[in-house]
């Protein structure tokens, strides 16, 4: 293993990988250590889901700021991703959702964004064949800018443009510890040596808070399973993510015509769990069906899961911490990190080369949790 | 259209005894099929071998294995996509299309499932010689049993062998495959097992107790049990050369299920690729039927199974050519020839010694491999061993896994063959009794007594890869616990 880099980056998820471009991009020295194999995380299990209508507005400037790059990314390293615009649907079942998203539709458009609330009546417009009545549904928000791409190959992308512009990647190579000296990191011992680093960050997903722990740093996140499903590829008749917080539940179909989705089980424990359950297959085949009746003729292919690295409040850690001044947070990403991560990589960048950083990034440091916090309402959790 | 109707009507061994005459259409067209016929086989009895086009290309695609195993035969039926055809029954009046890249879903809402829980302290998954076994046995100690299996008959691959077996006489030596099944399928009936035939177990989930999923002929299963036994044998390799996807070309097995199993000539003029014992028992069996074998090709300097097959092959003229293989398939939607070359000591073809056989059937006789995705879904560690034919899930000799409820036995544990599936499913049905308080003396007996046979039959020279492959996977598992 090399002796010493510029930024040493802990993770080769999503975020992780973004970062060693956008870093050697600018021409730093990046070295990226990851435990297994890139995606092996979150990044390689998720749905896939890119959508700008949060209900907090530094979500909504992430993910639109976001949006703007997967729009070009294809071009800009070299590959596909699959992107596609086929926008988010998103159900409201109650009063009180509608008068919540009726909020956030005003303020998302102030923000710039194409979003518009639709009147029950107005929804299988955008989708014939969702069962609007059957569900409850009474209202939605629409936004046809949102979509989704193909979040192996968008990290794969990311880790292969950023290895041709001189990044260096070692895979199953395992960060065990640091050494601290003047509340600084200067060295870190990894499965395969140690390196000296003047920036170390911290974007190991759901063991983040592990991480941050060899040093003393306290993180408030916690990791929670998610499960989640593909079927066998039918006729693509729809194009985008139905999503409802009121059932703890999203699908959308892939170009290839398999349906892909998620339930969150409420009951769900704090754990680093990967098992797939039982509840989790019938609950989706129960809510999957009832959405789409036609659904009932498709056969599940697979179904796995992945981690959720939640924070209180729902939105990411970003930036430096006080006690340990070389550490640096990229992580706590609460069930949407892949979607905002061609955003939050490129400010993270920018923080570490000295620029002015294109979005304030204050808001979102670990020292937010010692006051009062806002809360993303928009997850499914 | 003039009609075809590739049934065999006269046999030399077998006798057909097919159900009432039904009808169906198959893209708008007539079709005659009788109850009891697989879909596949009333369509390739009708001289119909497109079933499908892939999804990208848009490349004929037909029948391939014939027991559910590689979803080469999947069509609309009565508007549904994606069913196996070549596991799914002919009913008259249903509907069957070639289905196009895109499978599209029915738009009528009306679809009438059907739910049933099961309870058991066994299931047994695969009612092949080994699940036979097992459910026999374990029944008998007085567990409560479900066997599931996917085929809607039951018996594994013994339905379709037709010939007579090697091996112990404790295990039936000398009896016809077929006639194997028929007797354990009958001392099964005597027992009070619970048969889930037609239905996939497509799913397993730990928890207080072990819960399988299947489905089937319209009915979903949720099944729980205290043990799992999976005896769900192995499916056949495929090999790589231009057009292999081609119409027929077909599994060895598959081509054994729609002459012996449904009595339907499978072409006129064949190549066999693979001269083991399964090649060389296709053989003859397809002579039998009356197709023209023009050469078995091997790819090893020998045959590779046993001299009495080779021999009565070559009494019949069937040229057996060591040291060659297949290079590509010709045809535009099914194969119209095939050419064979010869390889050096390498293995690489030797060029020039191509040789263009005009054949409308290529089977594939070229090994199995062990179907283990269930238990490996389940979590049970897997190893490779090529002895044993590929993946397969470690296991002590009690054939007992890496998890504490699931159990091996037959091909799923390592590709052997009948007579020792049928007492490793012994073993496995009387361990998983044992362990549930069920008659304990007695299936300890049974137990040792199994074990020694198997030991004995596997003393064999013919046996001695699969020890070492066994002994591979037993040092494995110890070294887990
Ligand atoms: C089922 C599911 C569905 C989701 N759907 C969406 C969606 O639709 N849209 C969306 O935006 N987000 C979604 N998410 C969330 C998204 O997947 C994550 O927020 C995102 O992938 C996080 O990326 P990451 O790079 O921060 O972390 P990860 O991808 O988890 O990467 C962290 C990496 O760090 C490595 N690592 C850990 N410890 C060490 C160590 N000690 N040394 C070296 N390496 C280490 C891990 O091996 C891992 O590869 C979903 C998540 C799940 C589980
Ligand atoms: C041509 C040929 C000749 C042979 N000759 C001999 C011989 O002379 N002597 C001898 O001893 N052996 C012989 N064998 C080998 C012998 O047939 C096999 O080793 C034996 O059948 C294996 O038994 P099994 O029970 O493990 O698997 P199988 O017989 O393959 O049975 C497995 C069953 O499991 C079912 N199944 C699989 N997955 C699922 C699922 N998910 N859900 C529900 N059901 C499922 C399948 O439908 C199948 O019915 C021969 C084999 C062939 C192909
Ligand atoms: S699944 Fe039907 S031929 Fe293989």
């Amino acid at each position: 293993m090399k002796e010493r880099t510029d930024v040493l980056i802990i993770g080769g998820g999503v975020n992780g990988c973004a970062l060693a471009y956008y870093l050697v991009k600018r021409g730093a020295n990046v070295t990226l250590v990851e435990r297994e194999y890139i995606a092996c995380g979150s990044s390689g299990r998720n749905a896939g889901g890119i959508r700008q209508q949060w209900s907090t507005r530094e979500n909504v400037r992430l993910a639109m700021g976001s949006v703007k790059i997967f729009e070009r990314l294809d071009e800009e390293l070299g590959c596909e991703t699959d992107y596609r615009q086929g926008g988010y649907l998103i159900l409201a079942h109650t009063e009180e959702e509608v008068k919540q998203f009726k909020r956030n539709v005003s303020m998302q458009k102030s923000e710039g964004l194409e979003v518009e609330y639709l009147e029950q009546d107005e929804i299988n417009d955008i989708v014939p064949e969702l069962n609007v009545e059957g569900i409850g549904a009474i209202g939605a928000t629409w936004c046809p800018s949102d979509g989704h791409a193909d979040p192996i190959k968008v990290t794969i992308g990311y880790a292969e443009a950023a290895a041709r512009k001189g990044a260096q990647i070692y895979k199953y190579t395992e960060v065990l510890g640091f050494r601290v000296e003047d509340n600084e990191i200067v060295e870190v011992k990894t499965s395969r040596g140690s390196i000296r680093a003047d920036y170390i960050v911290n974007a190991a997903g759901a063991y983040s808070k592990e991480i941050a722990k060899l040093l003393g740093v306290q993180l408030p996140n916690k990791p929670y399973r998610h499960e989640i499903l593909i079927t066998e590829p039918v006729k693509p008749f729809f194009t985008p993510m139905i999503i409802s917080f009121h059932d703890n539940f999203y699908f959308r179909q892939t170009p290839e015509g398999q349906i892909i989705g998620g339930w969150g089980n409420p009951r769900e424990e704090p754990g680093y769990n990967y098992e797939s359950s039982l509840t989790f297959a019938k609950n989706m085949a129960r809510l999957l069906t009832k959405y789409m009746p036609k659904l009932r003729h498709v056969n599940v292919l697979r179904q796995w899961a992945g981690l959720y690295d939640v924070t209180p409040d729902a939105r990411p850690i970003l930036g430096p911490v006080e006690t340990v001044r070389n550490f640096i947070q990229m992580n706590g990403f609460s069930g949407h990190g892949f979607m905002v991560a061609p955003m939050t990589a490129t400010l993270i960048a920018q923080l570490i080369m000295g620029e002015k950083t294109s979005l304030p990034i204050k808001d979102l440091s670990l020292e937010r949790f010692k006051g009062e916090v806002v809360k993303e309402v928009s997850v499914v959790g | 259209m003039m009609d075809v109707d590739l049934r065999i009507y006269e046999h030399p061994i077998l006798r057909f005894i097919r159900g009432r005459a039904v009808s169906f259409t198959f893209n708008n067209r007539q079709i005659r099929g009788y109850e009891g016929e697989s879909i596949a086989a009333a369509l390739l009895a009708a001289g119909i071998k497109v079933f499908r086009r892939s999804m990208k290309l848009g490349r004929a695609r037909g029948f391939y294995c014939g027991i559910g195993k590689c979803s080469s035969c999947l069509m609309r039926v009565d508007g549904i996509p994606n069913v196996r055809t070549c596991i799914e029954p002919v009913r008259g009046g249903m509907i069957v299309e070639t289905q196009t890249w895109e499978p599209d879903l029915p738009t009528t809402m009306e679809f009438d499932v059907k739910r049933e829980k099961v309870d058991v302290d066994i299931a047994v998954v695969g009612g092949g010689p080994a699940g036979l076994e097992a459910a026999i046995t374990a029944s008998k100690l007085g567990a409560t049993v479900a066997v599931i299996d996917e085929n809607y008959k039951a018996g594994g691959q013994l339905i379709k062998q037709t010939h007579k077996f090697f091996g112990s006489v404790e295990a039936y030596a000398g009896v016809r495959g077929i006639n194997i099944a028929n007797k354990l399928l009958s001392e099964l009936r005597k027992t009070k097992a619970h048969w889930i035939l037609g239905s996939s177990v497509f799913a397993h989930y730990s928890g207080s107790s072990e819960s399988l999923l299947a489905y089937g002929g319209g009915r979903y299963y949720r099944i729980r049990a205290k043990k799992v036994v999976y005896s769900t044998g192995a499916m056949e390799n495929m090999l790589l050369f231009p057009n292999n996807d081609l119409p027929g070309v077909y599994g060895a097995g598959g081509v054994q299920t729609i002459m012996n199993v449904y009595g339907v000539k499978p072409g006129n003029e064949a190549l066999i690729v693979g001269a083991g014992n399964v090649g060389l028992i296709l053989g003859y069996q397809l002579l039998q039927a009356g197709v023209r074998v023009r050469a078995v090709v091997e790819i090893m300097p020998k045959i590779g199974g046993y001299k009495v097959h080779a021999n009565k092959l070559m009494r019949q003229g069937v040229p057996i050519l060591t040291s060659h293989t297949i290079k590509e398939v010709q045809g535009k939607e099914w194969v119209e020839s095939a050419t064979i070359v010869e390889v050096d000591k390498n293995f690489n073809m030797i060029e020039g010694s191509e040789e263009r056989l005009n054949v409308d059937l290529v089977c594939i006789a070229v090994g199995l491999s062990p179907s283990i995705e269930l238990p490996a879904q389940a979590g049970a560690k897997t190893s490779y061993i090529p002895e044993l034919g590929g993946y397969v899930p470690l296991h002590n000799k009690f054939l007992k896994t890496s998890l504490e409820n699931v159990y091996v036995a037959g091909d799923a544990s390592g590709i052997e063959e009948a007579t020792t599936a049928m007492f490793e499913g012994r073993i496995a049905g009387a361990e998983t009794s044992a362990s549930l308080g069920y008659n304990v003396q007695r299936a300890e007996t049974i137990v040792e007594n199994t074990m020694r046979q198997l030991e004995m039959f596997r003393k064999s020279p013919f046996s001695s890869r699969v020890v070492k492959g066994k002994m591979k996977v037993f040092s494995m598992m110890g070294d887990l616990t």
